[in-house]
C-alpha cells in the first residue's frame, strides 16, 4: 500500500491501516519541521520569515500554478504563491493551518437532494453541477467523532443526539458525543460580536471549534498536545508548544512506531503507473531528492493524499480518467473546482482595548444563521451562504494592522493612525460557500512547467454571479452586526473581487478536481473514494469534495480519510469494487 | 528633508565623502603597491572620514547592494515616508533603508521562491508580478526610472527634492500618474517598494529595520514571548502592560 503525501489525509488513512497491521509506505516530498527553527523559540515568532516570506510553504520556484479567469484567456503563472498556501514537508498544510475544525452541515454531502426538495429542481441553474456526494452525514459521524478525539478538538456542542445545547451552534448536525475539550479563551472582540449578534439580532454566536488545545491533552493513541499560549502565531506557523493538533505531532510519530509503517521523506512522486486495460494502477514513479534518482515503487494499492491540487495533477499526468472539457461537457478530471467566497470589514472601537495580539488562530466567535442552506433562499436569487465571524486571530504587526479609511499611506499622520488604532480595532469576516460552476475547472497548462519538467496545473476560475450575489447578501448581514458592535467607524467593505485577484491571501480552502459522486459520467471517484477507472487507486482530500461550503475543510478531510482507511482494511482482505 | 535641514545636509555630505574616499582608495591602492610595495604607510594616508554619529556608521556605510546614488534615493524616501517626529526618529535612523538594502541583497531580492520561467506575459494586475527581473533588479530599475521622472518633472533627483515636492511626487507615482516609457512605475512602488517599507517598520528588528523596536513601541505590540495563556482573561478589554516594553527575537537569543 503506497500513500502519496504525508499530510493530514495520508496520516489518517495510514493510522487505520497500521492499526490493522497492514504494510504502508508514505511518500512525502519534504522533511520534518519538529526540531527546526520554525518550531522553536524565539525563531518561531518571526512574522517576516514564516508569514511574509512564507518559509513553510511550497516553493513557487519549484512548483506553482497558472490562473486565468475564463477559458478564452491566456493564463499567467502565480510567480509567488500568495492567494492560497500549500505546505511543504511532513504534515503539509496541516502544520500551518489555523486550527478551526468544523463538521459540515448534515445536508452538505446531499446538497442537490436538499436544494431540490426545498426549492424544486428548477432552482439549481443548469451551469451549476451541484450534486450529492454519495455519502451521508450519518455514515461520516463516527469518523468526525474519531477525528475530534484524535485532534483533541475544543468546542461547545450545539446538537447532542438531536438536543440543541445552549451556547453551541444551533444548526449543528446531531453529534453522538460532546467535543473532547471545552472551548478556549474568549477575546474582547469576539465577545462584542457575540453580544451584538445576540442582543440586537437574536443570532446564536458560538466559539469556533478549535484544534488548538486549551490544555494538555492525551489522545486515544497516547499522543500528547501541549496547552495553547495564545501567541497569535498559528496560521502560517508551526506551534512550538505543540498545542496545535497536526500530523507531525499526533500522527507520524505514532505511525513510525508501527512495525509495518514507513515514512519515506524527500520523495517527489512524478507519476502513477496506470494499466488501463486491467483497470488497475501498478505503482508510482518518484524522484528521490536525496539521490537524484528516479525510482519505481510497485504497489497493490495507491492512495493519493497529496495537496488538493496535486491529486488532480497526478491523475492528469498519469492519464487516469478523462480530463474535463467544459465546452463539450465531457470528462471528469478537473471539474467541480471550487474556492471560497469571502468578504470582510474593519471595525474601529477607540474606547475598547481589543489587544489583537492576545489571540489564537481559533479565538473567534461566529454565527451560522446565513451559512450554506441554513436559511430560506426563496426569492433571493442565489444559493449558498457563509459564516460570519469576529475575534482576534493574530495581531501580527506587519500584516494585521487595521487603519481607518482615509488614512494616508505614510508620514506622521500614518504613524499616528497606527499608534492610535492598533490596540482598538479589528475586523468582522464572512467566509462563504463556492458552488461548482461549469466554467471553473482545472487542467494541465500547455506552456509552463515545474522544476521537475512536468506541466503546471492550470486553474480556470472566477467568482460567478451566484457567488457574488450570495456574498453581497452575506456581507450586508455582516455589516449590520459590525455596526451594532459599537464601532465608531467602519472600514470600507472588502467584497470578493471579480476579476478574481490572486495577489493577496484569500483562503487555502480550495476544493474539487477529483470529486466524488454516484455517476462515473460526472465524478472521478465513487462514494468510497475509489477511482472509477482504476479499482486499486483511491484519492482523498478536499479534491474529492463536489462543492465547497462556508466551513473550513480540514475536519471533513480527516473524516473522509479515516473512513477510507477502514474501507481499505476491508479492500486489502477482499479486493474489488467497494459497494 | 528640506535643504535647510542640517541633518540632511550632513548625511548627504557624509555620503559623498565616503564615496570619494572609497573611490580614491581603490584607485590608489594598485599604483601605490606597484610603486613601492613596502610602503605600508601609503593606504593609511587616505583620509577616512569619521562618522558624525554612530547611527550613520551603522547605516550608510554597510549597504550591501545600494550604490551611493541608490542609497541617497532610498534614504530620502524613507525619511520622507517616516519623518522624525514625536513618534519615531527618521526612517534612516529607524533602520528602514538598511532593511530594504538587506532584503534586496538577500534571497528575496535575488528571486528566491519566485517562479522565473517563461513565457513572460506581463498582464492584468490581478496576476501579480510577471516580469523576468529579480526583485533586486526591478527595484533598482524602478528607482532609476523614478529618478529620471523626478528630473523631468522637477529638474532634480528625487533625493534633492524638498519634502513637500517629494511627497507629491511619491503620491503621483503610487497613483499611476508618473509614467516611464518601459517600466511600470505604479506597480513598482505599490507592489515592491511599499511592502518593503511596511515590513521595514514592523518586522522583528533582527532584519535591520524597526530599530530599537520603535514601531512596536509606537503601536503597543508586545512582541515576544507572547505566552498569553493567563493574559487572555487577565487583560481582556484592558491595557496590556507588556505593550510599553516590547521584546524581540534578539532579546531571547
Amino acid at each position: 500500500m503506497v500513500i502519496v503525501g504525508g499530510g493530514v489525509a495520508g496520516g489518517m488513512v495510514a493510522r487505520q491501516l497500521s492499526a490493522a497491521g497492514i504494510e504502508v509506505v508514505v511518500l512525502e516530498n519534504g522533511g520534518d519541521h519538529r526540531q527546526s527553527a520554525a518550531a522553536r523559540l524565539p525563531s518561531q515568532r518571526d512574522e517576516l520569515r514564516w508569514s511574509t516570506h512564507m518559509g513553510l510553504m511550497q516553493d513557487s520556484a519549484t512548483e506553482t500554478y497558472t490562473w486565468r479567469h475564463n477559458r478564452t484567456d491566456l493564463a499567467r503563472p502565480l510567480r509567488r504563491l500568495a492567494v492560497f498556501l500549500p505546505g511543504s514537508g511532513v504534515g503539509g498544510a496541516g502544520n500551518h493551518w489555523g486550527g478551526q475544525a468544523f463538521r459540515w452541515e448534515e445536508y452538505d454531502t446531499e446538497l442537490r437532494t436538499r436544494l431540490e426538495s426545498r426549492y424544486g429542481a428548477a432552482a439549481i441553474p443548469a451551469d451549476m453541477p451541484i450534486r450529492d456526494w454519495g455519502v451521508s452525514y450519518r455514515e461520516l459521524e463516527p469518523y468526525y467523532d474519531l477525528f475530534e478525539r484524535l485532534y483533541g478538538v475544543a468546542g461547545q456542542a450545539g446538537n447532542l443526539r438531536g438536543k440543541i445545547q445552549p451556547g453551541g451552534n444551533p444548526f449543528e448536525a446531531p453529534r453522538q458525543h460532546a467535543y473532547p475539550q471545552p472551548p478556549g479563551e474568549e477575546t474582547e472582540l469576539g465577545r462584542l460580536f457575540r453580544d451584538a449578534a445576540g442582543n440586537r439580532f437574536g443570532y446564536k454566536a458560538y466559539p469556533s471549534p478549535s484544534a488548538l488545545s486549551p490544555a494538555a491533552y492525551t489522545n486515544p493513541d497516547g499522543m500528547k498536545l501541549g496547552a495553547c499560549q495564545y501567541c497569535g502565531h498559528c496560521d502560517r506557523f508551526i506551534c512550538e508548544a505543540e498545542a496545535k493538533a497536526s500530523p507531525e505531532v499526533l500522527l507520524y510519530p505514532w505511525l513510525e512506531k508501527q512495525p509495518k509503517f514507513e515514512l519515506r521523506r524527500f520523495c517527489h512522486v512524478l507519476k502513477v503507473e496506470h494499466d488501463p486495460g486491467a483497470g488497475q494502477v501498478r505503482g508510482v514513479e518518484y524522484l528521490d531528492l536525496l539521490t537524484g534518482e528516479v525510482c519505481r515503487q510497485p504497489a497493490d494499492v495507491v492512495v493519493l493524499a497529496a495537496f488538493t491540487l496535486s491529486n488532480t495533477k497526478l491523475l492528469l499526468t498519469g492519464g487516469i480518467g478523462r480530463p474535463y472539457d467544459p465546452g463539450a461537457q465531457t470528462g471528469v478530471v478537473g471539474r467541480n473546482f471550487c474556492y471560497q467566497t469571502n468578504a470582510a470589514i474593519s471595525v474601529f472601537l477607540p474606547d475598547r482595548w481589543i489587544n489583537p495580539f492576545l489571540a489564537s488562530g481559533c479565538s473567534v466567535h461566529l454565527i451560522e444563521e446565513f451559512n450554506d442552506d441554513n436559511f430560506d433562499h426563496t426569492g433571493l436569487g442565489f444559493l449558498g451562504g457563509g459564516i460570519i465571524a469576529s475575534g482576534s486571530g493574530s495581531g501580527r504587526p506587519i500584516a494585521a494592522r487595521t487603519l481607518p479609511p482615509g488614512t494616508p499611506r505614510w508620514g506622521t499622520a500614518w504613524k499616528q493612525a497606527n499608534a492610535d488604532g492598533y490596540a482598538h480595532a479589528g475586523a468582522v469576516g464572512f467566509q462563504g460557500s463556492s458552488y461548482p460552476q461549469r466554467e471553473n475547472f482545472l487542467d494541465l497548462d500547455p506552456d509552463y512547467r515545474d522544476a521537475f519538467g512536468q506541466p503546471l496545473l492550470r486553474i480556470t476560475f472566477d467568482h460567478r454571479d451566484n457567488e457574488l450575489r450570495m456574498a453581497e447578501y452575506g456581507a450586508a448581514r455582516m455589516v449590520e452586526i459590525a455596526r451594532a458592535m459599537g464601532a465608531t467607524r467602519l472600514g470600507p467593505l472588502e467584497p470578493p473581487a471579480r476579476p478574481f485577484d490572486t495577489r493577496g491571501y484569500q483562503s487555502t480552502h480550495i476544493t474539487g478536481g477529483t470529486s466524488m459522486g454516484r455517476d462515473p459520467a460526472t465524478s472521478v471517484l465513487s462514494p468510497r473514494l475509489q477511482h472509477w477507472d482504476a479499482e486499486n487507486l483511491f484519492v482523498v482530500g478536499a479534491s474529492a469534495f463536489a462543492h465547497n461550503s462556508g466551513h473550513n475543510p480540514t475536519e471533513l478531510v480527516g473524516a473522509l480519510a479515516l473512513r477510507l482507511g477502514d474501507d481499505l482494511v476491508g479492500y486489502v482482505r477482499r479486493p474489488g469494487r467497494l459497494g | 528633508m528640506e535643504p535647510s535641514d542640517p541633518a540632511k545636509f550632513d548625511r548627504r555630505k557624509f555620503l559623498q565623502r565616503t564615496l570619494v574616499a572609497a573611490g580614491s582608495a581603490v584607485a590608489l591602492a594598485p599604483r601605490l603597491i606597484g610603486a613601492d610595495a613596502n610602503d605600508s604607510s601609503a593606504p593609511a594616508a587616505v583620509p577616512i572620514p569619521v562618522p558624525a554619529t554612530p547611527a550613520e556608521a551603522e547605516t550608510s556605510s554597510v549597504y550591501q547592494t545600494f550604490s551611493p546614488d541608490e542609497a541617497a534615493f532610498v534614504e530620502a524616501m524613507v525619511n520622507l515616508m517616516c519623518p522624525a517626529d514625536a513618534l519615531t526618529p527618521n526612517g534612516v535612523d529607524c533602520g528602514l533603508a538598511l532593511f530594504i538594502d538587506r532584503q534586496l541583497a538577500g534571497g528575496f531580492g535575488k528571486g528566491e521562491r519566485l517562479y522565473r520561467r517563461g513565457p513572460w506575459r506581463h498582464g492584468p494586475a490581478e496576476f501579480g508580478y510577471q516580469l523576468p527581473l529579480s526583485p533586486e533588479d526591478f527595484f533598482k530599475n524602478g528607482l532609476a526610472a523614478a529618478d529620471a521622472a523626478s528630473r523631468r518633472l522637477h529638474g532634480r533627483n528625487f533625493a534633492d527634492l524638498d519634502p513637500a515636492t517629494g511627497d507629491r511626487f511619491l503620491q503621483a507615482v503610487a497613483e499611476g500618474q508618473v509614467s516611464d516609457e518601459r517600466l511600470p512605475l505604479a506597480e513598482w512602488f505599490n507592489e515592491l517598494v511599499y511592502p518593503l517599507f511596511n515590513q521595514a517598520c514592523f518586522a522583528d528588528p533582527l532584519y535591520g529595520g524597526n530599530k530599537d523596536k520603535v514601531f512596536w513601541k509606537m503601536i503597543g505590540y508586545p512582541g515576544l514571548p507572547a505566552v498569553n495563556g493567563l493574559n487572555m482573561a487577565k487583560y481582556r478589554g484592558k491595557p496590556f502592560p507588556g505593550a510599553a516594553a516590547p521584546k524581540s527575537i534578539e532579546d531571547f537569543s
